[in-house]
């Protein structure tokens, strides 16, 4: 696609555009291809890491120590990708992180939707002082906490267990989810409520049949976003989980490239593997992501 | 709504006990979250406040001393790490407000604007976003290595070779290596987060200015500057949040080292608990994180609530 762009952008001003026009639209358009080539090299360095972890993934041993890092391989080592899954227990590392997500993710999302919805439907009497208190949780730095955490997981004999992982999970994504839903329910007509009380609805089928419903743009954005942190969340899991057998994704990686630190093909192979559970929900949710879905997190 | 009846008012026996009817109704779906959140987040975080005033290994066997405040004194008068860790943070948060932050304001406006492949070009800003701080780390890791990795080599290549360093050897250049990988992740979300605000900018504003004859400038300054002020302010609280909060990449990066040359007042109050076994200074280091964040946090949300009631 890049390579015929800057003519089609060329093109693209009506040729019959006349008089006065033209000038300044021809001044706008170079503009814009400058534009369009500076963004072209931007992207190009940022995709370069990339790339270049790609060649390396598919490179010997021999071809990565002799070879410079953007040359094509020798011969083709598709065989790291088997050895990293090997070597770095993917399958087991992988189940563990997924069996998490699976769990945590549609919890947490639903416990923090029904916070939300006692603070901002029900709006009892301290509701905003608890907003705030919950909002300011969701900004403090976890590492502060972790030290007793690890005490508090060891007194419920819950250390080194994935259960043990999806409860400081679930306190620490609850936070920023009802902070952000509290938003949407707020901005939910009273008059819609109140219709529905006076027909009979109960308290549960306001929330669940109306107001939950209503936010599904907003849950949809919440769930990538817990998704992907999920996935990704490294200090929590580094500090409850030991044994190997109970390592999640990113525990798997840090081991990975600490213990076999020079097995670049292998190392790099693994780090593609390790990210595409994230990468599909990218790919699936790409407009979310791109076209503002996060307009509720940023309150204009 | 939560504003206090004044006392004495004629309603007030009815109307407080409304509100404790409503307190009772919303008590079943605040519950579990609540429950999670004390138990799990804050009790933690208060813990180590707590903590701080002791002196302990961490050791079950062992019970806490209370030491009143000389975990504090032994920080800020004999632990030199503590004030390098404070002072990285501080340049950390500085470099975050403003490389990537102007970066990805200007990938945004850029982005913003209609062009073959934009997608494409957001996209690959963004990807790096979703992969793992502790991923990230083990990739730069590795196009850091003196001679394995892609920067050396590149540089050799185009024959700068005397430009080559030890990039995260090197005491001196190593936090500012990490911080390097950090802008490359981290870039994509706050474009993001921009370009959600230039969706709220008014169209009609910037036809009106443009038909007035302002030229891109202008139209930039007077209307989209303005209209971004709000998404502004979250993104300055965001990045310091998380310029406080990085730990994943300087774990896999350098862990810390060399010489605590990139150590982190999250990473040391980490490594003071379990590397030192010293879960009281390492309890205070976390107090003065956690002084510093609420210091940022709690008047922005002072301002946000106070935004939401208009």
């Amino acid at each position: 696609m890049p390579t015929n762009t800057p003519t089609r952008l060329a093109t693209g001003v009506p040729a019959a555009l006349a008089g006065e026009g033209v000038r300044r639209r021809r001044h706008t358009d170079y503009v814009t291809v400058g534009l369009w080539i500076s963004l072209l090299i931007s992207a190009a360095v940022w995709a370069l890491p990339f790339i270049f972890m790609f060649l390396t993934s598919v490179k010997s041993r021999a071809d990565v120590s002799s070879l410079p890092t953007w040359a094509l391989p020798t011969e083709w080592a598709w065989t790291n990708y088997a050895d990293a899954v090997e070597t770095g227990d993917l399958w087991v590392t992988g189940a563990n992180s997924l069996l998490i997500a699976v769990v945590k993710v549609p919890l947490g999302i639903l416990l923090a939707a029904a916070a939300a919805f006692a603070l901002g439907r029900l709006r009892f009497r301290w509701h905003r002082v608890l907003l705030c208190v919950f909002a300011v949780g969701s900004m403090v730095p976890i590492q502060i906490g972790l030290g007793p955490l690890f005490n508090t997981m060891l007194s419920l004999d819950l250390l080194d267990s994935r259960a043990g992982l999806v409860l400081p999970y679930l306190a620490f994504g609850i936070p920023y989810q009802i902070f952000m839903l509290y938003g949407f329910f707020r901005a939910i007509p009273d008059e819609l409520e109140e219709s529905a009380r006076v027909d009979g609805a109960s308290t549960f089928r306001i929330f669940w049949q109306i107001c939950l419903p209503l936010a599904k743009p907003a849950l949809a954005a919440l769930f990538i976003l817990d998704f992907v942190a999920t996935w990704n969340e490294y200090a929590i899991a580094t500090t409850l989980l030991q044994s190997q057998d109970h390592w999640t994704i990113p525990l798997a990686v840090q081991g990975f490239s600490s213990q076999h630190s020079t097995d670049y093909g292998a190392l790099n192979a693994f780090i593609f593997m390790s990210a595409i559970p994230v990468l599909i929900v990218y790919l699936l949710f790409q407009r979310y992501f791109v076209q503002g879905a996060f307009a509720g997190a940023v309150k204009g | 709504m939560t504003v206090l009846d004044p006392v004495g008012t004629r309603s007030a026996q009815p109307a407080k006990r409304r509100r404790d009817r409503r307190f009772l109704r919303a008590l079943p779906y605040l519950l579990p979250a609540a429950v999670l959140y004390v138990w799990f987040l804050a009790y933690p975080m208060l813990d180590a406040v707590r903590l701080s005033f002791y002196e302990w290994s961490g050791f079950r066997s062992e019970d806490p001393e209370f030491v009143g405040l000389s975990n504090y004194e032994r920080m800020l008068t004999a632990d030199p790490v503590f004030w390098t860790s404070l002072k990285n943070s501080i340049i950390w948060v500085v470099l975050s407000l403003l490389v990537p932050m102007t970066l990805s304001l200007v990938l945004a406006l850029a982005l913003n604007q209609k062009m073959a492949g934009r997608n494409v070009f957001r996209a690959v800003f963004y990807i790096p976003a979703v992969f793992a701080s502790i991923t990230v780390a083990a990739m730069w890791r590795w196009i850091y290595n003196p001679t394995l990795g892609a920067v050396n080599q590149i540089l050799e290549g185009v024959g700068l070779g005397s430009w080559t360093q030890q990039w995260l050897g090197d005491p001196d250049i190593a936090l500012y290596s990490v911080f390097v990988a950090a802008v490359w992740q981290g870039v994509g979300f706050t474009m993001v987060l921009f370009l959600a605000g230039l969706q709220q900018v008014p169209q009609e504003l910037i036809d009106a200015a443009k038909v007035d004859g302002a030229g891109r400038w202008q139209v930039f300054k007077a209307v989209t500057l303005p209209a971004l002020r709000p998404t502004t302010v979250v993104v300055v609280i965001l990045t310091i949040i998380n310029s406080l909060k990085v730990f994943d990449l300087i774990v896999g990066m350098t862990g810390g080292g060399p010489a605590q040359s990139t150590q982190v007042l999250a990473l040391w109050s980490y490594t003071q608990s379990f590397s030192n076994h010293s879960f009281g200074m390492g309890g205070a280091v976390a107090t003065v994180l956690l002084l510093l964040s609420l210091c940022l946090v709690v008047p922005y949300m002072i301002w946000s609530m106070k935004g939401e009631e208009h």
